[in-house]
């Protein structure tokens, strides 16, 4: 029963190789894009607030997999067509930036004002004041909650089988359509996954436990 | 064609096509709460009672608890509905997609709750325990009421959070074919070759149901932080 169990692996792991690949061109997008919501945010901007407001609930309370399908099939309806790695990095990102967007907002929220008006009172322009006063002090807060979001944007890549980006659940699902053994192949995948993001999660508690150390 | 007559071209077919589409999204939404209330009930049984395991006594339960929870975190929820609907179906186990989708999102949810409730119960000073325990309450006693009512101002909000994510992922079960909107959206995007239109009715079906739930924890979490945040 287990002698296709290397075999199992290697195409496997192909797939992971594309797993991270969305992962991190989905992440690269969440990380720009919610940074830049978060700093727009802040600034005196007439609408910024509701505008930025309105994008974190819209991409946060729409399934990822809706997303995604919007962005892959939707779009087509207006002539865009996306390949499904493509689409699956831009719909992941787009979902990610209402979550990058809030963990930035809080890290930002969590440095003390008196720390904004300090760098003023010495002549720092605001945009040398976020680079050097605010963004290293809420760099250290926002680490673990970004971190956390790494996780469950692993987990949610598995939504890019549905669009036929050769991930890692696509392969599965061709692996199990050319043998039976469906359990085993499922269970392999689910420990792939798990060692994918247990690392992180470790992370994510090495992390905390400092940040506890020093408060 | 202007950009202004080119949305309204594209909003009029919503006038014709909407009674056509209103009945089976509307069967599909009952679905996609179905599957939520139940996967959501699911996992806060589960939740509960993996959370008692990683506070029990028994070091065997604690780290059986403990694995659980590192696994139903870390592998994502559509594997799951796949190893229950695919992967069980070789070994005798046939479920309906609604079944395995409800089993598959509570077990997953499990994990998410059982964080959660330890984390309030944890954060109950130790003397709560001694105390309740002092004036003759059974340990089951103190957990009902000293414990609890202590722990579910910190834990009800993040609750409410999983909530909303087990209705997001509600929308995996039609990956399995559990008629819920996103398969009903598919269907419909197939049929009619509108896919952009009943997507985007997809998509607003899933943020109106969300909404709520969404301002409903930012207003728990304001309410039961109410003379905890003034503490240094």
């Amino acid at each position: 029963m287990f002698e296709r169990v290397p075999y199992y692996i290697g195409v496997l792991l192909k797939g992971a190789t594309v797993t991270v690949g969305i992962t991190l061109g989905a992440l690269a997008i969440a990380l720009a894009l919610g940074l830049a919501l978060a700093v727009l945010r802040t600034t005196r901007l007439p609408l910024a607030r509701p505008f930025v407001r309105s994008w974190v609930e819209v991409f946060r309370d729409i399934p990822p997999l809706t997303q995604l399908f919007i962005i892959y099939f939707g779009l087509t309806y207006v002539g865009i067509r996306l390949d499904p790695f493509t689409a699956a990095v831009v719909g992941l990102g787009l979902n990610g930036s209402a979550y990058c967007a809030e963990i930035f907002r809080s890290g930002f929220s969590a440095v003390h004002h008196g720390q904004r008006e300090a760098a003023a009172s010495i002549g720092m322009t605001p945009m040398r004041a976020m680079r050097f006063v605010v963004f290293p002090q809420a760099f250290r807060v926002t680490l673990p909650p970004l971190a956390n979001y790494a996780i469950g944007l692993i987990k949610d890549t598995a939504v890019a089988s549905a669009v036929a980006a050769p991930e890692i659940l696509f392969r599965a699902r061709n692996l199990t359509s050319e043998t039976f053994e469906t359990p085993l192949i499922y269970l392999l995948v689910a420990i792939l996954y798990f060692c994918l993001t247990f690392p992180i999660a470790r992370l994510v508690d090495r992390l905390e436990a400092r940040r506890k150390a020093w408060a | 064609m202007s950009l202004l007559a080119e949305l309204q071209a594209f909003f009029a077919v919503y006038a014709l096509k909407w009674p056509e589409w209103s009945g089976p999204m509307g069967r599909a939404v009952i679905v996609t709460l179905q599957i939520t209330a139940l996967a959501y009930a699911l996992g806060l049984v589960v939740g509960l009672v993996v959370a008692l395991g990683r506070l029990s006594r028994n070091p065997f339960l604690r780290r059986a608890a403990a694995v659980y929870v590192e696994v139903a975190r870390g592998v994502p929820a559509l594997v799951v509905l796949f190893l229950i609907y695919y992967g069980l179906v070789p070994l005798g186990v046939v479920l309906d997609a609604v079944p395995a989708a409800v089993i598959g999102l509570g077990l997953s949810a499990g994990g998410y709750v059982a964080e959660i409730v330890r984390a309030g119960i944890g954060a109950t000073h130790r003397g709560q325990r001694e105390a309740g325990a002092s004036i003759g309450l059974t340990p089951l006693g103190v957990y009902r009421f000293i414990l609890i009512p202590q722990a579910a101002r910190i834990a009800l909000p993040p609750l409410v959070g999983v909530l909303i994510a087990v209705l997001k992922d509600s929308s995996l079960a039609s990956l399995i074919s559990a008629p819920d909107i996103m398969l009903r959206a598919k269907d419909i995007s197939s049929s009619d070759f509108l896919p952009l239109h009943i997507l985007l009715v997809a998509g607003a079906l899933y943020f109106v149901l969300a909404l709520p739930l969404s301002a409903a924890a930012s207003a728990l979490e304001r309410r039961m932080s109410r003379g905890l945040k003034s503490r240094p």
